[in-house]
């Protein structure tokens, strides 16, 4: 396994919401989620994830509920809102293309 | 936002808080991160140490700063939603409010005249009675007088002040002072007030010269000493166009040089508030200076740190007995009355004598009196916010029924009630500053000496008021106050709904025969009892304004200008200015239109005047005491051209000049009180003024001229021909055919030819002279009036909603009875009862409160007891008019209400 990269500023949030719009998650699932997505690139601090959560959650993007999990545990399950929908996308597309920008500059060779 | 959502989102708190909450969420992650890595085969001890890690590390750390974050965001989105939710209660206000603008607009005007007056006054109570004197630490300065009696307060002379100054402990500092005015000499001269004081008045007060230097201390050694004097602000930039270097300099007042040591803060013009120049009063001669009863000066004193104004008082009590000792009094000087006078001193914070006590106790009845009508305003309000409630009783009943909580509801009720507050607030501003301005231009210090008013500081005046920051923020305060007071009664009965029965009962009208609620019913008997209060004490000031304006003065005000002129002394010989004054008025009397001209040297309702003591040449001195008597110097024609009578005997000629025998004319009530069962005519007396203390004949008696204030009775006047003993100041009147204040121009402009040097100020018609004399009187009788005629406005409306809803609510009643065969009068009688029962009520209780409190006009009223029922009965007359007036529309619509469409109505 490769050294695992840091998390760029703000993806943190967008890996999460990405997650959380496939279906509503509690803390460790998102965590499972992503590491099973990245294949261990990204290095996630599992504390991270929760400062993330609450930030996201007093902005209005995601919501929050106890629930019981298949085991019967009790755990609080995310689920993302409307406007956690909408930054998502629009973060997607401008963060695409400023990857595809720096790809451009970075892969152009002398002529 | 629709209803159910707003509903919900209420009271959404989690149990156990956002801490515990956090660390149940932490544990849950610990356990499933354990169980992963078990699964991948780590060992149990092994898999924890990495599931911490992950985590951060320490767990307690982590387990410490996730429940802060946690917290502080359930912190953040409920404060999030508090203004959410008030943003949305304020749009679901503004909309309901946007849908009635009939009432919206009513209800805006009310609390804008409401708080603007209230704002207005305030602004006027806080200039004149509560700010804090411009000056150091002004609860430390005290004003210290001499008494004489109960009541009798005197001022000082040099030699009592110096013998206080050397023996007093209490102060830190203490200095005379004494407001006169002079003539600023030279070119264009002008005529300024002047405060004569001793070098340590600036240190007393705490203020420093802006420019140059205080007078030095020397100065206060004795009489005889430099001339040297500090200028205004305003005189320095207005005579010396703010010039730098005008220290040094000289000043000519009365054309006398002094040099100008330095010039005063900017905004500061003694304790008169009128002075532009402060002079070393020690600049006197010492024959001047050191007579002990030439009592002229006032003593303001600096306590020490510690000494309480009390322990002052008293040693002032002390030292006041002390003095009178060491200076007695002599035989045969100037006293009131022949019982021996007990002279002392006392000791009084200068806060406490800023103003006039009538003034401070008139303005704070004012001050009420606009407070009471904002209470009606509030009762007023509160009425039409609960008809408005009980009109909304269903949807009310429809929102508790779905869960919302009653403060919710009340907070969303009292919410509209704040915002429409606010609204009125915020128009309340144009009538406050309208009413500030107003405020501020009416009583300039000389209308409230006419009115024997003046006292206190000069300095504290109605020119200070304005709406500044403290006046805002009791406005803004006062607005939150009654939008909370008018909505929380109508807010607290809207939501106690008995739920079942209002969604049974469908409409609210469908219950008949209930009438309307007790509450109602109590806000319009509580409106007519204070509208009653308020009617009755500005009864009572407008029947004593009449009473004042039936005063008849001894003159005839109409088409008479007055002018001023002091001439500088020196500028004319004594014994020339007869001739001159002959001069003067031959001038005027050759202008068009003027009927006649005449000199008196102070002028009627001038709050007082000049006065002396005056025997008798075939009386012992002690047969008639101290006969006191007012001196007036006039010339022949003053008594025609004022429309004085002449009751007996002559006027004076242009043949008593000096070196004829004296004469004197004595008014009406000099004759009566001095010369009881005989003929004053040709008796000879002594004035002790003017050198008629040598003796002049009484010639002639006039009728009396009140020289004081308008209501004080008329005192024993003298008249001098000022041909026999000419004084420097004069007062000119003009009797014109047309409009005096038109002659002005022409007069001034004749006068700067014949007297070019001689400053005419104080121009003004006769009538205003007259017309501000009772200006407090008139100025309180109309605002009173004005609050009351709004109190009355406003009761009226009350009565009006409260029977149109109680009608409305009783159609199907009426309908019924008049189906079944009710007369119709006997309909119209059965609302009209209705009505006038709250009115009587509402009578009855105002009158008892307005018995007991018109108590505090007292003293403010001339000729008109508190309890005047004449004044009583003509108000409860009025009241009962407007309150069967306003039941009148209601009664007639029900005993018109068609049987048919009332019963099938619903």
């Amino acid at each position: 396994m490769a050294e695992a990269l840091p998390l760029i500023k703000g993806t943190l949030d967008l890996l999460v919401l990405k997650a959380l719009s496939w279906a509503p998650m509690h803390g460790f699932e998102i965590c499972a989620w992503l590491e099973e997505r990245s294949d261990g690139s990204f290095d996630v601090d599992d504390g991270a994830l929760y400062y993330s959560l609450h930030r996201m959650e007093e902005r209005g993007l995601i919501r929050s509920e106890w629930r019981l999990t298949d085991n019967n545990r009790r755990a609080r399950y995310y689920q993302l809102l409307p406007a956690g929908r909408t930054h998502l996308r629009t973060e997607t597309a401008s963060l695409e293309r400023y990857v595809r920008a720096l790809t451009g500059i970075l892969s152009a060779r002398p002529a | 936002m629709s209803l159910p959502r707003r509903l919900f989102r209420l009271g959404i708190r989690r149990p156990g808080g956002a801490r515990d909450e956090m660390l149940e969420e932490l544990e849950f992650h610990l356990e499933s991160r354990i169980a992963q890595l078990v699964a991948r085969g780590l060992s149990p001890e092994d898999a924890r140490r990495e599931a911490v890690r992950r985590l951060g590390g320490s767990l307690a750390q982590t387990r410490r700063r996730l429940g802060d974050s946690a917290e502080r965001r359930d912190r953040r989105m409920d404060m999030l939603q508090a203004m959410r939710n008030l943003a949305d209660d304020v749009a679901y206000a503004v909309r309901g409010l946007a849908r009635r603008p009939g009432f919206t607009i009513a209800a805006v005007l009310m609390l804008a005249i409401g708080i603007g007056a209230n704002t207005a006054l305030y602004s006027a109570v806080d200039a004149l009675l509560l700010r804090s004197l411009p000056y150091a630490e002004p609860s430390r300065l005290m004003d210290v007088v001499q008494t004489n009696g109960p009541g009798g307060n005197s001022p000082w002379s040099w030699p009592r002040y110096r013998y206080f100054r050397d023996a007093a402990t209490s102060y830190a500092s203490i200095a005379l002072h004494q407001y006169s005015q002079t003539t600023l000499t030279g070119t264009d001269p002008e005529r300024i007030g002047i405060e004569e004081v001793t070098a340590a008045y600036l240190p007393t007060l705490g203020l420093k010269v802006r420019l140059g230097h205080d007078f030095p201390g020397d100065l206060d050694a004795g009489p005889g000493a430099r001339k040297v004097a500090l200028i205004s602000d305003a005189l320095w930039q207005r005579r010396y166009n703010a010039d730098p270097a005008v220290t040094g300099r000289t000043i000519s007042l009365n054309r006398e040089s002094w040099e100008i040591a330095g010039v005063l803060p900017p905004g500061f013009r003694g304790l008169s508030g009128r002075a532009d120049v402060l002079v070393n009063l020690t600049a006197r001669q010492a024959d001047d200076l050191i007579q002990p009863w030439s009592l002229e000066f006032d003593l303001i004193g600096r306590l020490r740190p510690g000494v309480t104004p009390a322990a002052a008082a008293s040693e002032a009590h002390i030292l006041g007995g002390r003095i009178a000792e060491v200076f007695p009094v002599e035989k045969g000087t100037l006293t009131t009355d022949a019982a021996p006078e007990r002279w002392s001193a006392d000791a009084r914070p200068l806060n406490a004598i800023r103003v006039a006590p009538a003034l401070r106790r008139s303005l704070l009845v004012l001050f009420g009196a606009v407070g009471m009508v904002l209470l009606i305003t509030c009762v007023n309000m509160a009425n039409l916010l609960m008809a408005r409630a009980l009109a909304r009783k269903q949807e009310i009943a429809v929102r508790l029924a779905i869960g919302a909580s009653r403060a919710r509801l009340i907070r969303l009720l009292v919410t509209e009630s704040v915002v429409l507050a606010l609204m009125g607030g915020v128009a309340s501003l144009g009538v406050a500053l309208a009413g500030a301005r107003i405020l501020s231009l009416i009583n300039p210090t000389e209308a409230l000496r006419a009115q024997g008013l003046a006292g206190g500081i000069g300095a504290v005046s109605f020119e200070m008021i304005h709406l500044d920051a403290s006046a805002l923020a009791f406005a803004f305060g006062l607005t939150l106050v009654v939008g909370l007071l008018f909505g929380l009664a109508p807010a607290w009965s809207g939501t106690r709904a008995d739920l079942s029965r209002d969604l049974r009962d469908g409409s609210p009208l469908a219950r008949g025969g209930r009438g309307i609620g007790v509450s109602r019913r109590s806000l319009v008997v509580a409106e007519v009892a204070l509208a009653l209060v308020l009617l009755a004490g500005s009864g009572l000031m407008l029947r004593s304004l009449g009473n004042l304006l039936q005063v008849d003065p001894g003159f005839d005000a109409r088409h008479v200008l007055t002018l001023r002129l002091a001439l500088p002394p020196g500028e004319v010989a004594h014994d020339s200015m007869p001739g001159f004054y002959d001069e003067i008025q031959a001038a005027l009397a050759a202008l068009p239109g003027v009927d006649g001209v005449a000199l008196e040297d102070c002028p009627p309702l001038n709050g007082g005047c000049n006065s002396t003591i005056m025997t008798f040449a075939d009386r012992p001195p002690s047969a008639t005491g101290n006969a006191m008597i007012g001196v007036h110097w006039v010339s022949p024609e003053w008594f025609r051209t004022m429309r004085v009578p002449l009751l007996r005997g002559r006027g004076f000629t242009g043949a008593d000049r000096i070196g004829a025998p004296k004469v004197v004319v004595i008014n009406e009530t000099a004759a009566r009180r001095y010369f009881p069962g005989e003929d004053p005519l040709g008796k000879q007396v002594a004035v002790y003024q003017g050198g008629f203390n040598t003796g002049a004949e009484v010639v002639g008696i006039v009728g009396d001229v009140r020289y004081e204030t308008i209501d004080s009775t008329a005192r024993p006047d003298a008249y001098i021909p000022y041909a026999q003993a000419p004084v420097g100041r004069m007062m000119i009147f003009v009797r014109t055919t047309q409009d005096p204040a038109a002659l002005a121009p022409s007069a001034m402009a004749r006068l700067r030819q014949v007297a070019p040097s001689a400053p005419i100020y104080d121009i003004q018609p006769m009538e205003s002279r007259l017309a501000s004399a009772s200006s407090q009187a008139r100025f309180s009788a109309i605002l009173l009036g004005l609050f009351a005629l709004v109190a009355l406005t406003l009761a009226v409306t009350g009565i009006y909603g409260v029977m149109s809803f109680a009608v409305a609510q009783r159609t199907r009643e009426i309908g019924i009875r008049i189906a079944l065969g009710a007369d119709r009068r006997r309909v119209l009688a059965l609302i009209l009862r209705e009505g006038g029962l709250l009115a009587l009520v509402g009578a009855g209780i105002g009158l008892a409160a307005a018995l007991a409190s018109t108590r505090v006009l007292r003293g403010m009223l001339f000729e008109v007891t508190t309890t005047d029922p004449g004044t009583y009965a003509a108000m409860i007359v009025v009241l009962a008019a407007a309150a069967l007036t306003a039941s009148w529309l209601p009664a007639r619509r029900a005993a018109r209400v068609d049987p048919m469409v009332a019963i099938r109505a619903d």
